[in-house]
């Protein structure tokens, strides 16, 4: 967005109307629950081998209880994941990043920042569409089969966390190299010292 | 001397290409929260499936916590801390060791509850549960003061540091 358009808002050093970013805490949320629904799905998947482990250590567990994760966790994910790909999109919208460098990745922040944009849409989209096909065999195709969940499904979740990675270290980059919507990396720039100002 | 046993540090000031700590806390942050949630909707409703979903969760998170504890601890003392991040940087250490105590106790509580009726919550665990909630949000906040305002490993804290300007 051109900065004539960002000043009509008043914003702090951050480039932004509050201290903190909204986006990356979301991010938390999404991600941890997407990738404990798939781990979980994976305990359940092989629970005739762990058995004898949590018998061992005590803990009470069935395969049902573990598949239950598996759904409540990426239903969850899919809710809040709405929410962090709208505040990715109102903080992307006030970004002004540092010019003139290249990210670890040889990208500059333009191109980092339309990769995270459409990446985040496309990852919203996967994040649905597991949720549907979990909700399937959870309640149609496999309700009767004690393996609730079919193996493409956990191949996808595997290849989604992949993306996910990549993902998130284009976003790392936008943050920690580019500095956007930083508050000390803006202040440097501008000549100031964050050190008395921050204090 | 032993400078020439560790590895080289890169412009965030880090052995490895990025901060791994802010990674690692997923797995907290999001698996207490949901841990609330589930028992709270599943006190309401009655729904003992979600206090299995919610166990499972304070479970993994018990785990995560540690491993997020070792790689702050490696990624605070690398982060050339300035003289106003200390007071946040020291904070947010402390909360954050006596989060694991807090955490493994409460999963230790939350195990002795659901192996003698994994049907029903007492009521004095939602309220604990929520003052963890309160907690954590405040500890993800001092976290968010450490990279989003003072900039600890970012590119151009990091080189402001190293040419003194910092």
């Amino acid at each position: 967005m051109n900065s004539e358009l960002i000043n009509q808002l008043s914003l702090g050093a951050n480039g932004l109307p509050y201290t903190i970013p909204i986006h990356p805490n979301l991010v938390h949320l999404t991600l941890g629950l997407f990738i404990i629904a798939i781990a979980f799905d994976f305990v359940g998947v092989f629970f005739t081998l762990e058995k004898p482990i949590f018998k061992f250590f005590a803990i009470k567990a069935t395969r049902s209880g573990l598949f239950d994760v598996g759904w409540y966790n990426m239903l969850a994910s899919v809710i809040i994941t709405f929410f962090t790909v709208a505040a990715g999109f109102y903080e992307i919208m006030l970004a002004q990043p540092q010019t003139g460098i290249k990210s670890a990745w040889g990208l500059e922040a333009m191109e980092t920042m339309l990769w995270h944009g459409v990446g985040g849409v496309i990852l919203l989209a996967m994040i649905a569409g597991m949720t549907v096909w979990r909700g399937f065999q959870r309640y149609i195709w496999r309700k009767e089969t004690p393996r609730q969940v079919q193996w493409s499904y956990l191949l996808v979740g595997l290849l989604i966390m992949f993306l996910m990675y990549v993902h998130g270290t284009l976003g790392a980059h936008m943050a920690g190299e580019f500095g956007i919507h930083n508050t000390a990396d803006n202040l440097l720039r501008l000549g100031q010292d964050p050190n008395t100002l921050l204090k | 001397m032993l400078d020439n046993l560790l590895p080289p540090l890169n412009e965030h000031n880090l052995p490895y290409p990025d901060t791994i700590h802010p990674i690692v806390v997923h797995f907290v942050i999001a698996m207490v929260l949901f841990a609330f949630l589930c028992d709270i909707i599943g006190y309401f409703n009655k729904n003992s499936r979600l206090f299995e979903v919610s166990w499972w969760n304070m479970f993994f998170a018990t785990i995560s916590i540690f491993i997020a504890i070792i790689f702050g601890q490696i990624e605070a003392g690398l982060a050339q801390a300035y003289d106003a991040v200390e007071p946040v940087l020291n904070l947010h250490t402390i909360i954050g060791w006596s989060l694991s105590g807090i955490i493994a106790a409460i999963t230790a509580w939350r195990y002795v509850i659901r192996l003698r009726d994994p049907k029903t919550i007492p009521v004095s665990y939602l309220g604990v549960g929520f003052a963890l909630t309160i907690l954590v949000f405040f500890q993800v906040y001092l976290g968010d003061e450490l990279v989003w305002v003072y900039g600890l490993h970012t590119v151009p804290v990091v080189e402001a540091v190293k040419e003194g300007v910092l």
